[in-house]
């Protein structure tokens, strides 16, 4: 069947895209590429006959260009759709990403990741009266300005804004600034503890 | 859903939506590209074969111009069903008629009034319990109903007890743990 | 040094700084703590707070979390260890020690300017002289050293009769002191409960909660439940905390006062002695409690008859008392200890035995728990013995057992206090049908053998201190030799089988019941230093250690000589 290559990408990604991402499919958007290929020459050459003057080749042209068409679609929201996930990992991971889940990404991915990044930053910095303003935190409105947190890994040291060392080791207690420790709570390695 | 603006165009479920088959009659001949009808093994698809064809691909053969296939209605459309439809939508297993069912036959609509009240009513009220049950024979578009009541259910519960204010990993770093906890499992 | 006025000389000290908290492994530790960290949420006190199993962990602990540290605190824990020795602070460091463990060690009660003791100075009616303990003696050594280097012929026999002097003199305070100290620390005992100084303290600020209130209750009832603390010094500090339950839980009897079903409720009482019996059947709870088991001795048939005698005459139906106490017939739920105290004289029951002035507390319409039952739940989720949980998740878990909103999990650990009390109940079983519990002639003695059943329940120290009284008291109540109330019993569990150790106990004899006094610290001490016998006395109990389980028989040879 035509653009059947085409539909495992998207099949592929229907499957993936409520966990993590998968690796970026090179094979297969080849695979793609190269049917495109074959269709377009094949168009081609049936334009130009029919030019002289051969008749009844339309309706294959009409198919096979419906085709292309199709295919086009499919690698577009493949990439698409990659992206859009990529942009919001820079919002649930941070700025750097887990190394095996960079793995999964395309070369040019990877370089996607990096501008968007640096124009997040940017912007952030160009925002707000002091030094800018920080969109990744308070994405839920605070309540409190300290909050206690358990420390759910052994993560290391960490260095407070009032240049404290503190170290985060499994099952230890601390009661930190919010803005301080939101990043580490979204990042799995501290749980906030709210008393009902 | 047919019209191509950005939202559609992109969209996964509706590229997977038109992938949907339709039984179809060529009409035109249409040279060397017998291949697409798997019961011949003929260079040309000849007028009056029968095959099912995708929906994206049929829509490029049959417009008002060129009529090169001509489409007829599919099965779970038809009269008969439409019949079983209005004598008790509820009971009927949409999955199996296709995943797609209503975004690809829209024409149904009294059938989905009739299971979008059950399925509003099961959302707003079970509440901590297994929906694997209540969801095996929704068809995706009512799965996406019954989740979001879900999720708003879950809010309004997680509002009232406090919880909203609590603050937690994000969602992909709680998958992206889990899976790697299953891999060190396996090795 | 004591702080008299806890809030000057402690609270308004670490206000604005960042302090750490190591804590101990008991729930009287784990409700202090509770309130503190209640405290410094109020005041935005920065904290770390890191639990710790032992000596070794104390140190550990330390070291790591110590940077730009300026203000410790040990709940628990630190008192009979030399702090400053041990853990080499910068000089600006201030320690804030809030133990229950007594004695505390001489140099932290006279350490003025670093060590800062949270306890009642009260209590320490026996406390050395500092002069009897310490002198200056660098100046001597000086002196000495001087006389040393510039030697003149003329004046050398003049020194030397004065050093020689000196010399007899220094001996004899020498000695004065290693006396003075040894009878200092020959006992350990206890002292008043973290959580109440820690309450107290908040009481002063004006802080106090009625969910402090509990938590003080709960810490106080750990003390008694785990032997540690006499009963009349349970009862003065239960009644201590019943002014403060009077307080916050009074309401006026009209309508308009009543607060909602959710709302804590405390209330003080006399409460039966029987282990979880609104949470299980009234027969099982009997059997598994260590006062009316042991007067019944309801190991032996003779006993299970009389026991049967005893629920017969008070009226109540064996199927009623065998199954689920909450389903009980109503009537008899209410009455049930009136049932109990009409008819025990007759069986040899006092008042003492069968009740003691409690507290329980009610939210919500299913939850009401006596304190006592509260404590089992949290010591049994403390020292959970599911492989998976490391020492500190535990810790996690009782302390959210504390948070009174985690229904479910209370639940849970009211079973697994179950299994560990059932478990405590078989091994005394076992040990008295196989006369395992052997006269050493000054002590009584018993060894859990390797594999046997729930063995694994007694590598934990407070399990184990609750299965070395309940044996000693069945043993008592069996024994026909009439010396056994006045013998000590030393207990050993295998705690890692891979590497040979045991864990040993020593409790005092129930004779001296009223003074709870325990003087196997210091003899565990002697006897491991005597026999080279590999020994780890990491706890902050001194009464518990670890041992090589090769080096027992000449440990314990040493042990009878010294007791004798």
């Amino acid at each position: 069947m035509l653009a059947e290559k085409a539909l495992e990408l998207i099949a592929e990604l229907q499957r993936t895209i409520d966990s993590t991402l998968g690796p970026y499919n090179e094979d297969t958007a080849r695979h793609v590429l190269e049917e495109m290929k074959a269709l377009f020459e094949q168009n081609q050459k049936d334009v130009s006959a029919t030019v002289a003057g051969e008749n009844g080749l339309f309706s294959g042209v009409q198919l096979r260009h419906a085709a292309l068409e199709r295919n086009k679609r499919c690698l577009l929201a493949y990439i698409y759709n990659r992206l859009q996930h990529i942009k919001k990992m820079r919002w649930e991971f941070g700025s750097v990403l887990p190394s095996d889940v960079k793995l999964n990404l395309g070369e040019q991915e990877v370089q996607w990741f990096g501008k968007y990044n640096k124009m997040l930053a940017n912007y952030m910095r160009s925002i707000g009266d002091h030094g800018g303003l920080d969109l990744t935190q308070d994405l839920k409105p605070p309540k409190t300005l300290f909050i206690e947190v358990r420390c759910l890994m052994d993560h290391g040291e960490f260095e407070t804004q009032d240049g404290n060392i503190i170290l985060l080791k499994k099952n230890s207690q601390h009661f930190l600034l919010r803005s301080e420790c939101e990043h580490l709570i979204r990042q799995g390695v501290l749980e906030h503890i709210v008393h009902g | 859903m047919t019209s191509e603006n950005v939202d559609d165009y992109f969209s996964i479920s509706d590229i997977l939506t038109t992938q949907e088959r339709l039984p179809c009659k060529v009409e035109l001949p249409i040279y060397r590209l017998g291949y697409l009808d798997t019961s011949s093994t003929s260079d040309d698809l000849q007028p009056g074969t029968k095959l099912d064809l995708s929906f994206w691909m049929a829509r490029a053969l049959c417009s008002r111009k060129r009529h090169i296939v001509s489409v007829e209605m599919p099965r779970p459309y038809r009269e008969g069903y439409r019949e079983i439809l209005t004598a008790d939508a509820n009971v009927v297993d949409l999955h199996k008629l296709g995943p797609y069912y209503y975004s690809y036959g829209v024409t149904v609509t009294e059938c989905f009034q009739t299971r979008i009240r059950k399925i509003m009513d099961s959302s707003q009220n079970a509440y901590n319990e297994d929906t694997t049950k209540l969801t095996e024979k929704l068809d995706e578009t009512e799965k996406c109903l019954f989740k979001a009541g879900q999720i708003g259910l879950n809010d309004f519960q997680r509002w009232e007890t406090r919880q909203t204010e609590k603050l937690t990993t994000s969602e992909m770093v709680r998958s992206h743990r889990k899976r790697k906890r299953a891999l060190m499992d396996d090795s | 040094m004591f702080i008299k006025d806890l809030r000057k000389g402690f609270y308004d000290e670490i206000l604005h700084q960042r302090v750490l908290v190591l804590v101990a492994f008991d729930v009287d530790a784990l409700c202090a703590c509770k309130i503190l960290q209640y405290l410094f949420q109020c005041d935005q006190i920065l904290y770390t707070i890191v639990p710790v199993t032992g000596k070794e962990e104390l140190e550990k602990a330390y070291v790591e979390n110590s940077e730009g540290v300026k203000h410790v605190i040990f709940i628990n824990c630190g008192a009979s260890v030399d702090v400053v020795e041990t853990l080499q602070p910068e000089e600006s460091v201030r320690f804030y020690i809030c133990d229950s463990h007594r004695p505390v060690d001489v140099h932290n009660v006279f350490n003025a300017v670093q060590v800062k003791l949270l306890m009642k100075e009260e209590e320490f009616d026996e406390l050395p002289e500092y002069d009897s303990l310490f002198r200056d003696d660098d100046s001597d050594d000086d002196s000495g050293n001087d006389s040393d280097s510039s030697e003149r012929s003329g004046k050398r026999k003049r020194f030397d009769d004065e050093a020689i002097e000196k010399r007899r003199d220094k001996r004899i305070w020498n000695e004065n002191r290693q006396k003075i100290l040894f009878e200092y620390n020959q006992f350990s005992t206890y002292g008043t409960a973290a959580s109440l100084i820690m309450f107290e303290l908040a009481w002063k600020m004006s802080k106090d909660t009625n969910d402090l209130v509990w938590l003080a209750v709960v810490g106080v009832t750990d003390q008694y439940i785990h032997f540690k603390t006499p009963r009349d010094k349970y009862i003065d500090d239960a009644m201590a905390l019943e002014s403060h339950v009077a307080r916050h839980n009074h309401r006026g009897d009209d309508e308009d006062n009543i607060i909602s079903i959710n709302c804590l409720k405390i209330v003080f009482d006399e409460e039966l002695q029987l282990t979880l019996y609104r949470h299980w059947s009234l027969f099982d709870s009997i059997c598994h409690s260590v006062n009316l088991a042991c007067k019944f001795k309801v190991w032996t048939l003779k006993g299970q008859k009389r026991l049967h005698e005893f629920l017969a005459e008070m009226g109540m139906p064996l199927s009623q008392c065998k199954q689920k106490f909450s389903s009980m017939e109503s009537t008899l739920r209410h009455n049930i200890k009136q049932m109990i105290q009409d008819h025990m004289t007759k069986y040899g029951l006092t008042n003492q035995d069968v009740v003691i002035p409690s507290f329980s507390a009610q939210y919500g319409y299913k939850n009401k728990l006596c304190a006592s039952d509260y404590v089992l739940a949290c010591v049994a989720t403390l020292e959970n013995i599911d492989k998976n949980k490391s020492a500190t998740d535990n810790f996690l878990s009782a302390l959210d057992i504390l948070q009174r909103v985690n229904v479910a999990s209370l639940e849970k650990a009211v079973e697994l206090a179950k299994k560990q009390t059932q478990a405590i109940v078989t091994q005394v079983q076992t040990f008295l049908d196989m006369h395992q519990v052997i006269s050493a002639g000054p002590f009584l003695y018993a060894f859990i053998q390797e594999g046997t059943m729930d063995v694994k329940f007694f590598s934990k120290p407070q399990c184990l201190m609750r299965l070395a009284r309940f044996t000693l008291e069945a043993h008592c109540s069996v024994s026909r030799n009439k010396r056994a109330r006045s013998l000590p019993l030393v207990l050993g569990a295998p705690l890692d089988g891979e590497q040979g150790t045991t864990l040993v106990i020593g409790i005092p004899p129930l004779q001296l019941d009223d003074e709870r006094k325990n003087f196997f610290g210091k003899a565990f001490e002697q006897a491991a230093v005597s026999t080279n016998s590999r020994t780890l006395h990491d706890s902050f109990d001194s009464y518990i250690m670890e041992m090589k389980t090769e080096d027992r028989s000449k440990f314990f040879d040493a042990l009878i000589s010294l007791l004798n």
